[in-house]
């Protein structure tokens, strides 16, 4: 039986990290791959469209409720496809330490068994940047080896990629951590393609998929549905499943060599700029 | 720097005064290199010891009378608590008063610290309240609140109607400064903010604070200020929180330790005009003589003061110069608090012992007026120079010191140190009570005391013969900042 690969999604807050992972998932689900998807985020929205709403306590509130001496199916919910869904949680915005508590429920998923052989892929989809050594934890001591980091061609998406890099930097000098590529979520900006591909390369990596821009996201998003579950027959369908094709196939996996923030601006000065009319007015 | 009082938070001594725990060089380099503003700390790659500043400023305001002290944090950084109890309960015992402070910790737990706990601090808070009515409430921070940014000031805000008692948020993060010493300007600042008020009109008083430890001299003190009207306010052990909501009546602030002593005395001159007497502190002839006249000066009190000096130097003096005739050239090395460190090598030299090698646990650039300390002025002026290092309690070093200089006398006023200068053969005086040089008598008393420290080997020479110490002939031969790293 072949090693679990765990894959740790990362990108700018809003980038639509959730929502890739989740169609991702979805795409792998149709190749026959059991996926978990653990969601680390205190908002506990990583695994709303596997499971089809807001269905599940997060392990901390399970915790904090129930003590430690807990089930693993008290905290794990089946959600499309047979996928296993779990939410880390975390406090309320404002409040104690939401890094702390993803160091707290990952540990509690591997102290329940939650890791199981017959398990293809587990997914870390993690809140935004990376801003302490919490955020840190999947690829730390050995969980995550690949990672995805989602962007799209805007400033800041490309600067919190490239801060991300620098962690998985880190991290990679002394584990087996490495980066599997960038997906862009497209956001329709100027050359986004070429940005995107110029970046990638700068960072030692590939652009693994361009996710073109699609509204029915967002009539999936609405219906609590993956595409893939809400219209199957679509473009975007296709899109995520070639995505999925795209991740099982990948074997490139590099220690990221980020930039300085010159050099991001260099590229964005020469990818990031159509010649525009000089009378462009909102 | 002006001191300000609107903020909870008390820069660390690092920040404000540029205080440092990493040197090795000499007295004049030292001071030198303060004044002109280029004196950098080292930092090192090996480190063996430290302690945390909360329970430097905890302990302080644990030692005032009748008050609860709640630390928020995990039980373990309450640790200090019983020693606190310890120590304030025989303090009082020997004083002949009692003291009801309680020191409770939150027990914050793994979910306290993802999810945050201001409710049970608030309920902490308010159930101590009514439990043991104390006479203020010091509500402090640990490490893990500190990172997960509890926000104690609003609780403390939330409840002050409710107690009905002074209640004050104290922030204790250890991680702020390797400085000890900064626990004590947090336990100042925590008392300046709610504790001291605003002077009453029309109060006259021959009040003087007089900032100590542990007031051991206090009858002694007390008899002696009463030749010059003065009636000292010994702060903060044992002390009420009516004596020090009244700090800024009084008619000048003192101190027998600079380090101690520097924030609140600069913060009630700032604030209130009670003005703080700068001088080199009481150990020895010299330094207490210039601490008398100094108080004479702010307190209008000259006059008596000279005759209490000409009265007791005709009976101390000659007993003084009759002991010094067996010090005379005898050498010592010393490792205290920056407060005593430099004192005390000042006394050294009066006594005609050599210092060597002196070691500052911390070293305070500048004072909050921005003055160098007046003991380093003195030692400047005076032309008085020997080897020093800053070394947070780095015992190695200070074994290294020992072995290369091979002095008749260690001095220190830290327990654990004098025990391992004692292993190595080395007599030792520990100079614990902070009283133990002051004035004529007292340094008389100390003189006498090195004279049977260095007369009485044979403990140190046995315990020697039969102690196998870890450090290894190679550390020895090693210079002391070998494991200093360059200042940046």
């Amino acid at each position: 039986m072949s090693e679990i690969r765990q894959i740790a999604i990362y990108g700018k807050g809003g980038i639509g990290k959730s929502t890739t992972t989740q169609n991702l998932t979805a795409g792998l689900v149709e190749h026959g791959k059991k996926v978990m998807v653990v969601g680390c985020d205190p908002k506990a929205d990583s695994t709303r469209l596997l499971l089809g709403g807001l269905a599940q306590k997060t392990v901390l509130d399970t915790i904090r409720e129930e003590g430690e001496d807990i089930e693993l199916d008290r905290i794990m919910k089946e959600g499309y496809g047979g996928t296993k869904c779990v939410e880390s949680g975390g406090p309320e915005p404002g409040v104690g330490c939401a890094g702390r508590g993803i160091i707290t429920s990952i540990n509690m998923l591997e102290n329940l068994g939650a890791y199981t052989d017959d398990l293809d892929y587990v997914f870390y989809d993690v809140l935004g940047d990376v801003v302490c050594g919490g955020f840190a934890m999947p690829i730390r001591e050995g969980k995550a080896k690949e990672i995805y980091i989602v962007a799209s061609g805007e400033m800041m998406a490309l600067y919190a990629a490239n801060n991300i890099s620098k962690g998985i930097q880190r991290y990679a000098r002394t584990g087996g951590v490495r980066l599997g590529g960038i997906i862009c979520n497209s956001r329709n900006v100027d050359r986004e393609l070429d940005l995107l591909r110029a970046f990638a390369k700068e960072l030692g990596t590939k652009l693994l998929y361009f996710v073109p821009r699609d509204n029915i996201v967002q009539h999936a998003e609405i219906n609590k549905k993956t595409v893939i579950e809400y219209r199957p027959d679509s473009n975007q369908a296709q899109e995520y499943r070639n995505l999925a094709q795209a991740v099982i196939e990948n074997t490139d996996f590099v220690i990221p060599t980020p930039m300085t923030q010159e050099r991001l601006e260099e590229i964005l000065m020469e990818y990031g700029m159509m010649e525009l009319a000089d009378d462009y007015k909102i | 720097m002006a001191i300000n009082l609107s903020n909870s938070n008390v820069g660390t001594r690092e920040n404000r005064i540029g205080s440092i725990t990493g040197y090795v060089g000499t007295l004049k380099d030292l001071a030198g290199q303060s004044e002109c503003g280029t004196l950098k700390g080292c930092s090192r790659c090996f480190s063996q010891s430290s302690t945390c500043l909360s329970s430097c400023g905890l302990s302080q305001l644990a030692a005032i009378r009748d008050v609860a002290i709640i630390h928020h944090g995990p039980a373990g950084c309450s640790v200090s608590a019983s020693s606190a109890y310890y120590m304030a309960k025989v303090m009082a015992k020997k004083r002949g008063v009692t003291s009801d402070t309680v020191y409770v910790g939150t027990d914050m737990n793994e979910n306290d610290t993802i999810f945050g706990s201001t409710a049970t601090l608030k309920e902490v808070i308010l159930e101590v309240n009514k439990r043991y009515s104390p006479k203020a409430i010091f509500v402090s921070s640990a490490c893990a609140t500190g990172i997960i940014g509890e926000d104690i000031d609003s609780i403390v805000e939330e409840v002050r109607d409710k107690v009905g008692v002074p209640i004050v948020a104290v922030h204790c993060e250890g991680f702020k400064s390797r400085i000890w010493a900064t626990g004590f300007d947090i336990a100042d600042h925590a008392v300046l903010q709610e504790i001291v008020q605003p002077p009453r009109e029309g109060v006259k008083t021959n009040k003087i604070n007089f900032k100590n430890f542990f007031e051991s001299a206090r009858p002694e003190i007390i008899e002696m200020f009463k030749n010059f009207d003065l009636d000292p306010v010994f702060l903060y052990c044992n002390s009420s929180i009516e004596e020090l909501s009244h700090l800024s009546e009084s008619i000048a602030t003192t101190c027998i330790c600079g380090t101690l002593g520097n924030y609140l005395g600069n913060a009630l001159e700032e604030k209130y005009g009670v003005p703080y007497v700068r001088s080199i502190n009481q150990c020895g002839i010299k330094g207490f003589e210039t601490w008398l006249r100094e108080i004479g000066k702010v307190t209008n009190r000259s006059d008596k003061i000279e005759k209490y000096i000409e009265e007791q130097r005709a009976i101390y003096i000659p007993q003084i110069e009759e002991v010094k005739k067996e010090l005379k050239g005898l050498t010592a090395v010393l490792g205290m608090g920056p407060g005593y460190t430099f004192e005390v090598s000042r006394v050294l030299d009066e006594l005609g012992i050599k210092v060597v090698w002196a070691l500052a646990w911390h070293y305070d650039k500048k004072y909050e007026n921005g003055d160098v300390p007046p003991s380093m002025k003195y030692l400047l002026d005076n032309d008085i120079d020997f080897e020093a290092s800053v070394a947070d309690q780095q015992n190695y070093e200070v074994m290294n010191i020992l072995n290369k200089y091979q002095p008749d006398m260690y001095l220190s006023r830290h327990p654990g140190s004098t025990v391992w200068a004692i292993k190595n053969g080395t007599p030792a005086v520990y100079v614990a009570d902070e009283y133990m040089i002051f004035g004529y008598k007292h340094t008389l008393e100390f003189a006498k005391t090195i004279v049977d420290a260095i007369k009485n080997r044979s403990f140190e020479e046995n315990l020697a013969k039969r102690t196998k110490l870890p450090y290894t002939d190679w550390w020895y031969k090693q210079n002391v900042d070998a494991f200093l790293e360059e200042a940046i």
